[in-house]
């Protein structure tokens, strides 16, 4: 009797920190594909964005050919790209794309005032921080997801859950590398 | 200071720890004024504790719970549509986005006073509403600032928090009001239990808490008000990863001296500058930090970046 009292609660604890670690690592593990899908919604508006923002910077900059030509390319590489690195890779190339265009853009004033032009900018500016804050999102969210994974006593539980430590977003970014050094 | 030192994870850490301690000290003042009682005027005083209790939480439930609607009545906030501002709909898109929470509802209040506020019991009744004036002064970043400091207050569950806080607060302030009518009027015929207890330090140190215990929560009040302030402007850049934006938007509100028409006490701590706190207030006695150490430990988050 007396051993049946210590032994049930005890057991009872150990069911609930299972389920709780459990749920807790599939959780976290949701959360990162949300994160991801997410990403992905806000790459898909900006990419839907773009013929329209080519037409427009068309209409009073034809000869910038290579400019449009390089933000047409790198859209056509980022619909099709495929896994987070893949995806991450072909985001970072048509960011890069997409500022080269705006700064051709600048040089241009009847196009800088165009009413559509203008909304286009507000448009591409809130999607380029949508992307950005998704990254972000997606990357706590696998913070989160991995440190669950090999910190321990939660890490007992991965083959359980079936979870696993996931990669993080990482968009190459050109101007950051060629930023220049500053030596003392 | 140390509140200036650190990024933006350690100030999110330290600031939720300060409203734990200073909620367990409100929890530890209530006991005090229930022991106080209990020395002074026996231990049939203790019937009263669930009667004060009791009124203040269904005085600040109903408030709690009709947060949003009850907010945007007093402070005469009117709900948008995205066609209304876009580009306010797009800022508000962003910050959702960074935080992962639910799309709020968005209010205007006409006014010419630069300010914000954030209400609603949880993040599906969340409501934000700026006024009219802090939507013209504003560019892009610094109205991303202040959208992420009023998300940081539905994150964090603030008007929750405001709510546990303002209970507790109310508890005391009856319960102690209660207790100094009934001394005045020579106890309820408890004299037996108050004789068997005549230590007449233990009687001063009652009388004394019991006096100064209303003042006491109200400066644990506004502390955990402070404290929950500090922590949305962490959490802000913990959403934005911008310390500048929101930085230069409390620039702006510091050298804007209008203040918003409506002035009331009750809903004074919900805006991001507090239209009540002037200069003659005291700092304990202030909902809100001073606008210069908010900008000082934001400055100081520019240059430690993560």
């Amino acid at each position: 009797m007396k051993t049946a009292l210590l032994v049930i609660p005890l057991l009872l604890i150990i069911v609930i920190w299972v389920v709780v670690s459990y749920n807790s690592l599939v959780r976290a593990n949701i959360s990162a594909d949300e994160a991801f899908a997410q990403i992905e919604v806000q790459l898909k508006r900006r990419a839907d964005l773009i013929p329209n923002l080519v037409e427009s910077v068309k209409g009073y900059a034809a000869h910038e050919k290579s400019t449009l030509d390089a933000v047409i390319t790198a859209r056509a590489k980022a619909t099709s790209a495929t896994g987070v690195a893949g995806v991450a890779a072909a985001d970072g190339q048509l960011t890069t794309a997409l500022r080269g265009l705006l700064a051709v853009a600048e040089s241009y004033p009847d196009l800088k005032a165009s009413t559509n032009f203008l909304a286009l900018q507000e448009e591409l500016s809130t999607t380029e921080n949508k992307v950005a804050f998704a990254r972000q999102f997606y990357n706590d969210s696998v913070r989160k997801l991995n440190q669950a994974v090999k910190t321990f006593p939660s890490s007992l539980f991965v083959g359980l859950a079936k979870v696993s430590a996931r990669a993080f977003y990482e968009v190459e970014n050109p101007t950051d590398r060629n930023a220049p050094q500053i030596k003392f | 200071m140390s509140e200036s030192a650190g990024n933006f994870r350690q100030l999110q850490s330290a600031n939720r720890r300060k409203t734990f301690t200073l909620l367990a000290a409100m929890g530890a003042l209530v006991w005090a004024v229930v022991f106080a009682a209990m020395t002074y005027l026996g231990k049939s005083t203790t019937a009263i504790v669930p009667i004060a209790v009791g009124i203040a939480l269904i005085s600040v439930w109903g408030s709690y719970y009709f947060s949003d609607s009850l907010v945007m009545t007093m402070t005469g906030a009117r709900i948008i549509e995205r066609e209304d501002n876009p580009t306010l709909f797009n800022l508000v898109e962003e910050v959702c986005l960074a935080s992962g929470l639910k799309l709020p509802k968005v209010a205007i209040v006409e006014d010419t006073a630069p300010n914000a506020f954030a209400t609603g019991r949880n993040p599906e009744h969340a409501v934000i509403a700026f006024t009219t004036r802090i939507l013209q002064i504003m560019d892009r970043d610094e109205l991303q600032g202040v959208i992420a400091h009023e998300m940081s207050h539905v994150a964090n569950r603030d008007t929750l928090v405001s709510a546990v806080a303002a209970t507790t607060a109310g508890a005391i302030a009856i319960l102690s009001d209660m207790l100094m009518r009934i001394m005045f009027f020579g106890g309820m015929g408890d004299r037996d239990d108050r004789e068997n207890n005549q230590n007449p330090l233990a009687i001063v140190v009652s009388l004394v808490v019991l006096i100064l215990a209303p003042i006491a929560a109200v400066l644990l009040k506004t502390a955990i008000s402070r404290k929950r302030e500090s922590l949305a402007d962490a959490t802000a850049v913990a959403f934005t990863r911008n310390p500048a934006g929101l930085r230069r938007a409390l620039e702006k509100l510091q050298n804007d001296t209008t203040v918003v028409a409506q002035k009331s006490n009750a809903v004074a701590h919900i805006w991001i500058e507090s239209p009540l706190d002037g200069k003659g207030v005291s700092k304990l006695f202030s909902s809100h930090p001073p606008l210069e150490e908010r900008i000082a430990i934001l400055r100081n988050m520019e240059a430690n970046p993560l």
